[in-house]
């Protein structure tokens, strides 16, 4: 556990600057490299480090692993862009603009974050709407719903904020529409027409704005919760934090006006408490401090997000559970909530039929 | 430093603690097991391997132990993990030094993209690199073992290893797999080589593994250019018959047979043009061995040329 620690501070420190790879022992690079995989940041670093053209004094093992992860990172970001091109043909037909959100947009805006980076589904953004054609589009060009209980059809298409999963017939991507950013039956709700109509076009892809990438981040990382724990999505975070007075100016008016300002200050406290956003102004603390929980909340908080960072080894798992149950409990009201857990349970008990 | 040179208390030490460190080509593998099996396993199959200072690094870390869980207190298995990642459920304990090499094999393919990986038996003489890509069940083993046992230098049985800045096959001595028949056959063709007991394993066939010549161990570190390529049609009974390929065709062939070319886009595929361009490729059909290594050597003598 002391080196999962050390571990995670090399891989921090080594994301803010690859220098610090330089004059590693071995047992450091171990304890870098068995962290950097696991929170697959790896290959973001090793790209990193290439463009740097910083020369290394590192063991071979280390250095062939560093360059696989490079070589991997290479490939994910060509099939991201081949991927996004293909989406992009397939609603054209409907004359639609997706906007494209989280892996997949920071890929194509070619900001620090979307380095090498490992994106398991693309997700984009589209008008309610217009949900009726773009399914139509993606189906005509090879998509198609992954099979699903009826059951957890309705759950995506009454609670949640996306149609249920698709996959591309030949290709094997995954490609989740989303219509709003949280769920139907969360308790915050950014309305979607103000992240469209201020997206931005990087490139031929169109993203959300960047104040809006940083807000989106922070409440799927602290109110939807599905990856939470991860210290990728914290340096993700610090990554779309970079911005001057001018950019935070807007943060705060989009986090008034989208309703997501909790999200955005326990994002940025955690970010700075991990070591990964030094450089935000002290003022941007000021700036998001309005939007801090009561005390006991925010002790809480911080006692559970620290041991699930791998702070406190013992809590580690108690606290990924916990902070995964506070998630679901901001998703539904209380009722629903429980309807959902009781017919998960009737499903996976062994009497069910 | 080999394995054999450790001393036993040594190795059972190293072994338990995960400190092991094998060179196997140009990797450094890690070896963590509390079975006997497998270090008996590793004793023999391995014995001229270079061992590395115990110490904290590796390209690989493989752990091959029964799982916890209240299963084992019924039946007996075992597991490996690989680089913290355990790819295939367990299996009966009698199989745990196939374990081993299987969790070298899925190592290979699932984290050396530093090098272009390609499923070929390579095997080297007088300076000319026999690339033999085909499917499993084609004979390649076989053919690799036959060579062996008549001069040729083993490289791997099972990965073509391309450094993609030079070109170059790099060596990975391993255990050859070697299964049903062809235990037989080689027993018969090699009488000195080391062959391990035969398990059966998953596919349900017999599979022995032949220890890899000492001199092929010794020159791991030394790098050739393919030259050639051939690829094995082991058919029962017929005719040897040779038919030579297009350079496209070889391409083609040799992208169909790669692990991780695809991940290399632009280089991967000017290093496969490159091989064609380099190396002579046929399709050898072949019943008999003796006259399947006469083949191969007349092919590679007109590729010296």
């Amino acid at each position: 556990m002391r080196r999962l620690r050390a571990g995670v501070e090399l891989t921090i420190a080594v994301m803010r600057d690859p220098r610090r790879l330089i004059g590693l022992s071995d047992s450091e690079w171990e304890d870098f490299l068995a962290v950097a995989q696991e929170t697959r940041l790896l290959s973001r670093v090793a790209l990193e480090r290439k463009r740097s053209r910083l020369t290394l004094d590192a063991p071979d093992w280390a250095r062939d692993r560093l360059e696989a992860a490079a070589v991997k990172g290479a490939q994910y970001e060509r099939e991201i862009g081949w991927e996004i091109g293909r989406i992009q043909r397939a609603l054209r037909d409907v004359d639609i603009d997706p906007v494209f959100l989280k892996g997949a947009a920071y890929v194509a805006a070619r900001i620090p974050c979307g380095r090498g980076r490992v994106v398991a589904d693309i997700d984009i953004l589209v008008e309610e709407a217009a949900l009726a054609d773009v399914e139509r589009a993606l189906v005509a060009h090879g998509w198609e719903f992954e099979p699903l209980e009826p059951y957890d059809d309705r759950y995506y298409r009454e609670w949640m904020h996306e149609l249920p999963p698709m996959r591309h017939r030949q290709r094997g991507t995954l490609l989740d529409v989303h219509h709003r950013i949280l769920p139907r039956t969360g308790r915050m709700h950014p309305p979607t027409a103000r992240l469209l109509e201020r997206s931005v076009a990087i490139d031929g892809v169109r993203v959300l704005s960047p104040p809006h990438r940083l807000l989106h981040a922070s409440a799927h990382l602290f109110q939807d919760g599905e990856v939470f724990g991860s210290l990728r999505d914290l340096a993700d975070i610090a990554s779309l934090s970079a911005g001057g007075e001018a950019f935070w100016r807007e943060v705060a008016e989009e986090a008034q006006a989208l309703g997501l300002g909790r999200p955005l200050f326990y994002a940025v406290r955690y970010a700075r408490r991990m070591g990964l956003a030094d450089e935000l102004a002290p003022s941007t603390l000021g700036l998001v401090g309005r939007w801090a929980p009561p005390p006991a909340t925010q002790a809480l908080m911080d006692t559970l997000v620290h041991a699930a960072l791998g702070g406190g080894a013992l809590l580690q798992g108690p606290a990924s559970g916990l902070l995964l149950m506070r998630s679901q409990w901001l998703r539904m009201p209380p009722s629903l909530l429980a309807a959902h857990l009781w017919s998960k349970i009737r499903r996976s008990s062994p009497f069910a039929s | 430093l080999t394995l054999a040179d450790l001393p036993p208390e040594v190795l059972s030490r190293q072994l338990r603690t995960g400190t092991l460190r094998l060179r196997v080509g140009p990797f450094i593998v890690s070896v963590r097991s509390s079975l006997q099996s497998v270090r008996h396993s590793l004793l023999s199959l391995y014995a001229w391997h270079r061992v590395a200072e115990p110490g904290d690094g590796a390209h690989f870390a493989i752990h091959v132990d029964p799982p916890r869980g209240l299963r084992r207190f019924v039946r007996r298995q075992v597991q490996f993990e690989g680089n913290g990642s355990r790819p295939f459920l367990p299996l009966p304990i009698g199989m745990a030094p196939l374990l081993f090499e299987g969790a070298i094999n899925w190592c290979v393919g699932a984290f050396a993209h530093h090098l272009v990986v390609l499923h070929a038996a390579t095997v080297e003489k007088d300076g000319v690199g026999l690339l033999m890509p085909a499917a499993p069940g084609s004979g390649k083993s076989t053919l690799c073992a036959a060579l062996i046992g008549r001069g040729w230098r083993l490289l791997s049985d099972e990965f073509a290893l391309i450094d993609p800045a030079t070109g170059e096959l790099l060596p990975v001595p391993k255990p050859i797999a070697l299964k049903d028949g062809s235990i037989a056959v080689i027993r018969a063709w090699s009488p000195d080589a080391w062959l391990s007991v035969p398990l059966i394993n998953l596919e349900g066939q017999l599979h022995a593994c032949q220890r890899p010549p000492e001199a092929s161990v010794a020159a791991s570190g030394e790098r050739c250019m393919p030259r050639l390529v051939v690829i094995p049609k082991f058919l029962a009974g017929a005719e040897a018959a040779v038919s030579r390929l297009t350079r496209a065709r070889t391409v083609m062939h040799l992208a169909d047979n790669a692990f991780n070319y695809n991940l290399h886009g632009q280089r991967g595929f000017e290093l496969l043009a490159e091989i064609a361009d380099a190396a002579p490729a046929a399709i050898l059909q072949y019943s008999n061995l003796e006259e399947g290594v006469r083949i191969v050597n007349r092919l590679a003598e007109s590729a010296r040329r």
